[in-house]
């Protein structure tokens, strides 16, 4: 799995860090911030789940 | 597909807001709009008709589509009750340049990113104690009344205040104030008048709170100061609805209450459920078509003011099958409770840590809680600005 993430389309509705916390954080600007580019097989359903949920459509997966 | 799914309404009735439902038992006319239609005419407070929002595939398009507008504001207030201006909106002032809610594109991203720093998840974490502790304080409070008592009152208003007050950075001697004016009735002018002292302190004590942010950042005075009524206004009642009807669904529902004291981790998803079934807003701000469009087989025309319901599409059996059962267990991520987009609700990480601490300590702190009478469990008029429904008295007490 490959995760990128658009900060520029990012609005910082934190739904991404709600779901997959071990993947994705805040920065202090509130914006979206990878912690993990490519996590193990149990975080996927989270991450897919984060990319479905992002209002602004800033999360890309790629499997 | 079918071609304009707004459904006309046969006899050219006015169709308002349905005013016979309640925060937990939604009118039933929401099913039937929603099977006629994705959309369905409504008329506006001002006479004028738009349409409202029904199905969740079709509310969260729009809400993701940047050719609508907020602009002009247009309040599809509830049938005979007049509008008020107390909310600081549409005044047609400099402060409208901080008015997120009413803004677009760059100017509202813009004002958006000034605090999107102090409502990120990561932020509402380093709340956790500090909520906790208001929390605890007031649980107390709560214990010494005597019983049956109103829980709106003594325990979700309080805390919803004290919450706010905490992240926005608020100074002491203001806070009572500040229930005063914003829990309690005011004007826009009193509103103002009173943030413009209470930013003529903060500046010579700046802080890590969300006034001291704006301080320091390039917005300007009149920006400043809207933004800052916008936050004031927002918050204050939100947290203290969702805490009460969040305890009149548990009060109401023995086998959740029963499951969530057992598993507290429920609380964790559960949460989503309780913004799905208890959603405040029977819909949002209106927006406006910038230009001719057809989203999800509706048209609709440049200029045509169009008002997703978050009550309806919370309840769509598309999106959440059995949609009137609340079941904490279920995966009701996705709700449009906070709204959704770029306008999605700025303050849900932190709105989220305070219910669950004021859901939680309450249920295990009491544990014979009993509910005696929640006025929301029957039909009661729609607060403003847009419908939304209100906490009203929660009675409970305990052995
Ligand atoms: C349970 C509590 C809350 C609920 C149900 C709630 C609900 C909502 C909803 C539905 C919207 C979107 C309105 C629309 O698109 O027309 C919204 C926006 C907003 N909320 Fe909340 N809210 C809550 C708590 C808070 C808190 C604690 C704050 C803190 C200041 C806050 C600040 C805002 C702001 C500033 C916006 C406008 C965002 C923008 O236009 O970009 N809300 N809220
Ligand atoms: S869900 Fe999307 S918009 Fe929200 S913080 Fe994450 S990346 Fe940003």
């Amino acid at each position: 799995m490959k995760i990128t993430v658009d900060r520029d389309a990012c609005i910082g509705a934190g739904q991404c860090a709600l779901v997959a916390g071990a993947v994705f954080d805040q920065d202090d600007e509130g914006l979206v911030v990878l912690l993990n580019v490519s996590p193990g097989e149990d975080m996927h359903a989270f991450v897919h789940k984060a990319a479905k949920l992002c209002p602004a459509s800033a999360i890309a997966v790629e499997d | 597909m079918e071609q304009t799914s707004a459904a006309q309404c046969p006899m050219h009735e006015v169709r308002r807001i349905p005013n016979d439902g309640t925060p937990l038992c939604p009118s039933p006319t929401f099913a039937i709009w929603r099977e006629e239609g994705a959309a369905t005419p409504l008329e506006y407070s001002d006479g004028h008709q738009g349409l409202i929002i029904n199905r969740y595939e079709l509310a969260k398009m729009i809400l993701e589509d940047k050719r609508f507008s907020q602009t002009p504001a247009r309040m599809p207030a509830h049938h005979g009750e007049e509008l008020t201006a107390q909310y600081g909106l549409s005044s047609g002032s400099d402060l409208d340049l901080g008015n997120v809610l009413g803004l677009d594109g760059e100017q509202h991203a813009r004002i958006r990113r000034t605090i999107l720093n102090r409502y990120s998840v990561r932020s509402a974490r380093g709340y956790e104690a500090d909520m906790k502790a208001i929390v605890a304080q007031q649980l107390k409070h709560l214990l010494a009344q005597p019983t049956p008592v109103d829980l709106t009152k003594h325990y979700a208003q309080p805390i919803s205040a004290a919450g706010h007050v905490r992240v926005l950075g608020i100074p002491e001697q203001f806070r009572q104030e500040y229930s005063q004016l914003f829990v309690g009735e005011s004007t826009t002018d009193e509103k103002v008048e009173f943030i413009r002292r209470v930013i003529a302190v903060k500046k010579d004590c700046l802080a890590e709170d969300v006034l001291s942010d704006l301080l320091r950042s390039d917005l300007l005075v009149p920006e400043i100061e809207g933004l800052s009524l916008s936050l004031f206004v927002s918050g204050r009642d939100s947290v203290a609805y969702m805490i009460a009807t969040c305890m009149t669904a548990l009060l109401n529902n023995p086998d959740q209450l029963k499951a969530l004291r057992d598993d507290p981790t429920l609380i964790m998803g559960g949460m989503e459920e309780f913004m799905r079934v208890g959603a405040m807003f029977l819909t949002l701000f209106p927006r406006t078509a910038t230009e001719d469009l057809e989203l999800g087989g509706v048209r609709i025309s440049a200029g045509q003011s169009v008002s997703v319901s978050p009550v309806a599409a919370n309840h769509d059996p598309a999106q959440f099958p059995d949609p009137d059962k609340f079941d904490l267990s279920r995966d009701a991520f996705g709700h449009v409770g906070f709204g959704h987009g770029i306008h999605g609700c700025v303050g849900q990480q932190v709105a989220r840590v305070e219910i669950r601490e004021g859901v939680m300590q309450l249920i295990q702190g009491i544990p014979t809680l009993y509910l005696v009478h929640a006025e929301q469990n029957e039909p009661g008029p729609f607060a403003h600005p847009v419908a939304t429904y209100e906490a009203g008295e929660v009675i409970v007490g305990w052995n």
